[in-house]
C-alpha cells in the first residue's frame, strides 16, 4: 500500500516541476508595440474588402500606424470574433461583422466600443436607416459598427427561359409583371404550366424577402415572438408557391444549386449585388442570357457588412481614425470602384461612378440604379435577439414542407411551434 | 518498462536500512551514485511528463472546467442571468427532445458504422493475410481513405449523395432503385441519411482498423491452421474458431476506439447537411448527432452552460457504452472473462 502511493507522490512531484518549467517558459513574451511610436491596426474580414491600395494610402498618411489586413473564411472569422470576445483577448483591433451575425453581436454589446461615445452619432443621418438600426443596441444607446456594403435586392431572370415560355424578356416589362407576390406566383404558374420546368431556386429564397418586406419580422422591439404577422404573410406565400410546384427544392450554395444556374433548373432567383459575382463564376457560359427585374413588393436587401472594433483592443483610439476614414465618402467609392460592394450611404448613390454602373453579363442592366433602388425601399425592422435561430427553424419547416415529409396543411402550425422551440432555446 | 517497474523495488531496498539511521554507506554516495540514483527514479517521470503535462492542460482542465460551467447560466447573449445555474442545464437536458432526437440519431449512426466497419475490415484483413501478389500495394491501398483528410472525403461524398445529379442516384439506378424522375432523396428521411453518414465513417475507418486485424493476424503461427485444415476446417470457420479468439484483444480495442469515434461523429453529419452552417443536421435534426447538436446550442444558440452540460452527458454515456461493448466482445469473440 505505502509503496504505491510513494510512487503515486513521485509522480505528481515530477509533474510538478515540469508544470513550473512550463510555465517559466510562458512567460509574457508580447512587447508593446507602441513603444518605438508605431501602431499595428490589426483588420479582419472575409473574402475581398477592397482595402490593399486604401492600406497603402493610409499608412502614407500616417506614418506611425501600420495595417494588417487578415482575410478569412466567412463563417470562421465571425466564430473566432466570438471566441476572442468570449476569451477576453485576441480580437482583431477592427473586425468586420456580416449582417446575418450581426444580431449575435450586437447583443453583447458591452464587449464592443460604444461608436457613439466616440462621435459616430454625426453619421446616422447619412446611412440608410435600416441599416444603421442593425448595429444599434435594443436600447438604442451602444452602436457598435459603421456600415460599409449592402446588398440591395434585384430578381435576376433568365432571358433565354422566359423567351421558351412566352414571358415578356425586357427588364422593365418583367418587372411591371410583378408588381406583388401573389402576381408573382402567377407569373410563376403561367411558367411551369408552359414548360413543365422549375420557377424558382428555393422556398426560403422567396421567403426571406418577402419577410424583409413586413413591418414587423419574427420579434417586436418588445422582443416577442409575433408568428401571426410578418411571417405568417410570407410563409403562406412561401407555400403557395411552393404547393404550385414552382420551387425546384435546391439550398443555397450547394452543389445542386450552383450547377442550376447553367442547367436552367430555375428561371428566376432573388438576387442581391453581390450575388452578381457569384452567378458569372459558377454559370459563365450563360453570360448575355441573364437580366435583372424589380423585386416583387418593391424593396429588399440580403448581406452586407459593418466594421466594428471590440473593446479589448489596445489601440480603440487609432482604431476609431481608421474606421471612421475608411467609411468616408472617397473611400466608399472607390471600393465599390474596386469590388462592386455597393455603399450603404444613399448620397453615394448619385455619384456618376454608381449611378451610371452597367454590368455586361446580365445585358447591360443598370445595376447602379436598379441595387441602390431596392435597398433604399426597404423599410427598418427590428430584429430580434433570437432571429438568427428563428429563422432557421422556419426555414427548416420550408425545407420540409419541400421534401414532402411535411403536409403543407400542418406546416404553420409546425412553423409556430419550431419558431417557439428557437425562442427558448 | 521492465526499468521503471524495477526502480521502486530496488529504491525500497535501499531505503530500509536507510531508514534505521544514516549508515556510513550513504554518507559515501558521490555525485556520480546520486546522478545514478536520480537517473533511475526520477528520469522516466520526467520523461513522461509531456504528455500528462499536455494531458492535464488539454484533456482535464477543459474537462473539470466544463463541469464547472454545465452548472452556470453561461449565456453569451444574455449576461444578466444569475451566475450559478445548479443542476438546472442537467434537469432541461431530460425533457430536451432535440437531445434525445440528437441521441437516438447517434447510435442508429454508431450502429450502421460500427458493425459492418469491422466485420469488413476483419474479412478484408483475412483476405490481405494470404499470399498475395503486389501485396503491398494491397496494404498500402486499403489504408489510402484513412489517410485523406476528412472534410476533403466529406465534402466529396456530400457531392456523391446529392439528390438531383448525385453518383449514389446514378449507380442504383443501374440496378433499377429511383429513377431521375422521383430520385432518392438522401436528406430527406433517417435511414437514407443515416446509410449515406455511415458510408462515409465506413468508408474511411475500415483500411485503418483491418491493418490492425492484419497485424494481430499475422502473429498467429501458422501451424494452428495447417492443424485445424487437416481436421477438415474451411477458411470461414477458421476465421471465427482461430483467428478471432487470438486476436481478441485487438478486437477490443478497435471496438472501443469505433465507439468513441462513432458517438463522436461530427464532421461527417456537419457537412452533409447543405445548410451547414446551421448545424441543425437536416431540416427536421434528421441527422443531427450529438456532438453536433452541443455545438449548434454552444454556438449558434449561444448557451455554453447547456452546450457543457451535454458535453458532460455524452462523456458519461461514451464511458458507459464502451464499457457495454468491451464486456460483449469479451464473450462474443471467446474470451475468458
Amino acid at each position: 500500500m505505502k509503496r504505491s502511493w510513494t510512487h503515486w507522490a513521485r509522480a505528481a512531484a515530477a509533474g510538478a516541476v515540469s508544470l513550473l518549467m512550463v510555465a517559466a517558459c510562458s512567460g509574457r513574451s508580447t512587447t508593446d508595440d507602441a513603444s518605438g511610436g508605431v501602431v499595428t491596426l490589426k483588420i479582419n474580414f472575409w473574402g475581398d474588402f477592397g482595402l490593399q491600395e486604401l492600406k497603402t494610402r493610409y499608412e502614407a498618411a500616417n506614418p506611425n500606424i501600420r495595417i494588417q489586413l487578415n482575410s478569412g473564411e466567412y463563417n470562421a472569422q465571425h466564430e473566432d470574433l466570438q471566441k476572442k470576445l468570449v476569451a477576453g483577448s485576441g480580437a482583431a483591433d477592427i473586425a468586420a461583422v456580416d449582417e446575418g451575425f450581426m444580431v449575435q453581436f450586437r447583443g453583447q454589446s458591452d464587449k464592443f466600443v460604444n461608436l457613439l461615445d466616440k462621435g459616430a452619432g454625426s453619421y446616422e443621418s447619412k446611412y440608410l436607416p435600416w441599416k444603421w438600426k442593425q448595429s444599434l443596441s435594443a436600447d438604442g444607446k451602444t452602436q457598435i459598427g459603421l456600415g460599409t456594403d449592402v446588398g440591395g435586392l434585384a430578381m435576376c431572370y433568365r432571358t433565354d427561359l422566359f423567351k421558351a415560355a412566352g414571358l415578356p424578356t425586357e427588364r422593365d416589362q418583367v418587372s411591371a409583371l410583378w408588381p406583388t407576390w401573389d402576381k408573382f406566383i402567377e407569373v410563376g404558374q403561367q411558367y411551369t404550366a408552359k414548360t413543365d420546368k422549375k420557377f424558382i431556386d428555393a422556398g426560403t429564397n422567396l421567403f426571406n424577402p418577402i419577410l424583409g418586406q413586413q413591418p414587423v419580422g419574427f420579434y417586436n422591439d418588445q422582443e416577442q415572438l409575433q408568428m401571426e404577422q410578418g411571417p405568417k404573410v410570407a410563409f403562406d406565400y412561401t407555400v403557395k408557391a411552393v404547393q404550385a410546384g414552382l420551387s425546384a427544392n435546391l439550398v443555397s450554395f450547394q452543389a445542386d444549386w450552383d450547377k442550376g444556374f447553367t442547367s436552367g433548373a430555375f428561371a428566376v432567383l432573388a438576387c442581391p449585388a453581390w450575388m452578381l459575382g457569384h452567378i458569372k463564376d459558377t454559370a459563365p457560359g450563360t453570360e448575355g442570357k441573364w437580366d435583372i427585374a424589380a423585386v416583387p413588393g418593391g424593396g429588399g436587401n440580403w448581406g452586407g457588412s459593418f466594421l466594428t472594433i471590440p473593446k479589448q483592443g489596445k489601440h480603440v483610439d487609432e482604431a476609431y481614425e481608421l474606421l471612421e476614414w475608411l467609411v468616408q465618402p472617397e473611400q466608399q467609392i472607390e471600393i465599390f470602384k474596386k469590388v462592386g460592394n455597393l455603399p450603404s450611404q444613399p448620397a453615394l448613390y448619385a455619384d456618376p461612378a454608381i449611378a451610371e454602373f452597367k454590368n455586361p453579363f446580365f445585358n447591360d442592366a443598370p445595376v447602379g440604379q436598379i441595387f441602390p433602388k431596392m435597398a433604399q425601399g426597404l423599410t427598418p425592422q427590428y430584429l430580434g435577439r433570437k432571429n438568427g435561430p428563428t429563422r432557421v427553424a422556419v426555414e427548416n419547416v420550408i425545407r420540409r414542407v419541400e421534401n414532402k415529409t411535411l403536409k403543407p396543411d400542418a406546416a404553420w402550425a409546425e412553423a409556430v411551434k419550431e419558431a417557439e422551440k428557437a425562442g427558448k432555446s | 518498462m521492465s526499468t521503471t517497474r524495477a526502480a521502486p523495488a530496488q529504491s525500497r531496498r535501499r531505503a530500509a536500512p536507510g531508514r534505521g539511521g544514516s549508515g556510513p554507506d550513504e554518507r559515501r554516495l558521490n555525485w556520480r551514485n546520486r546522478l545514478y540514483r536520480f537517473d533511475m527514479r526520477y528520469m522516466p517521470y520526467l520523461m513522461i511528463a509531456p504528455f500528462f503535462l499536455l494531458f492535464i492542460v488539454f484533456g482535464l482542465f477543459p474537462l473539470v472546467f466544463n463541469g464547472v460551467v454545465s452548472l452556470r447560466n453561461y449565456r453569451l447573449d444574455d449576461p444578466t442571468l444569475p451566475y450559478w445555474a445548479g443542476f438546472e442545464n442537467f434537469t432541461r437536458l431530460a425533457g430536451d427532445e432535440d437531445f434525445w432526437n440528437a441521441l437516438y440519431n447517434t447510435f442508429g449512426i454508431f450502429l450502421l458504422s460500427s458493425v459492418p466497419q469491422l466485420l469488413l475490415a476483419l474479412v478484408v484483413a483475412s483476405l490481405l493475410n494470404r499470399k498475395l501478389r503486389a501485396q503491398t500495394w494491397w496494404r498500402v491501398g486499403i489504408l489510402l481513405p484513412y489517410v485523406t483528410p476528412i472534410v476533403a472525403s466529406s465534402m466529396v461524398f456530400s457531392v456523391f449523395f446529392s439528390r438531383d445529379f448525385g453518383m449514389a442516384n446514378w449507380v442504383l439506378g443501374l440496378f433499377g432503385y429511383g429513377s431521375p424522375e422521383a430520385p432518392i432523396d438522401w436528406r430527406a428521411d433517417k435511414p437514407h441519411s443515416w446509410t449515406a453518414i455511415a458510408t462515409m465513417v465506413n468508408w474511411k475507418w475500415i483500411g485503418y482498423n483491418a491493418l490492425l486485424y492484419l497485424a494481430a493476424m499475422q502473429s498467429i503461427p501458422r501451424d494452428v491452421y495447417e492443424a485445424a485444415a487437416i481436421d477438415g476446417a474451411g477458411p470461414w470457420k477458421q476465421l471465427w474458431k482461430i483467428t478471432v479468439p487470438m486476436i481478441q484483444p485487438v478486437i477490443v480495442f478497435t471496438v472501443v476506439l469505433s465507439t468513441i469515434g462513432g458517438l463522436q461523429l461530427f464532421t461527417e453529419p456537419m457537412l452533409f447537411d447543405p445548410n451547414a452552417q446551421a448545424a441543425t443536421g437536416g431540416p427536421n435534426g434528421e441527422w443531427q448527432t450529438i456532438a453536433q447538436l452541443i455545438y449548434k446550442v454552444g454556438w449558434k444558440d449561444l448557451n455554453l452552460g447547456y452546450a457543457a452540460a451535454m458535453s458532460w452527458a455524452l462523456f458519461l454515456i461514451i464511458l458507459v457504452v464502451a464499457g457495454v461493448n468491451t464486456l460483449l466482445t469479451n464473450r462474443l469473440s471467446g474470451g475468458r472473462k
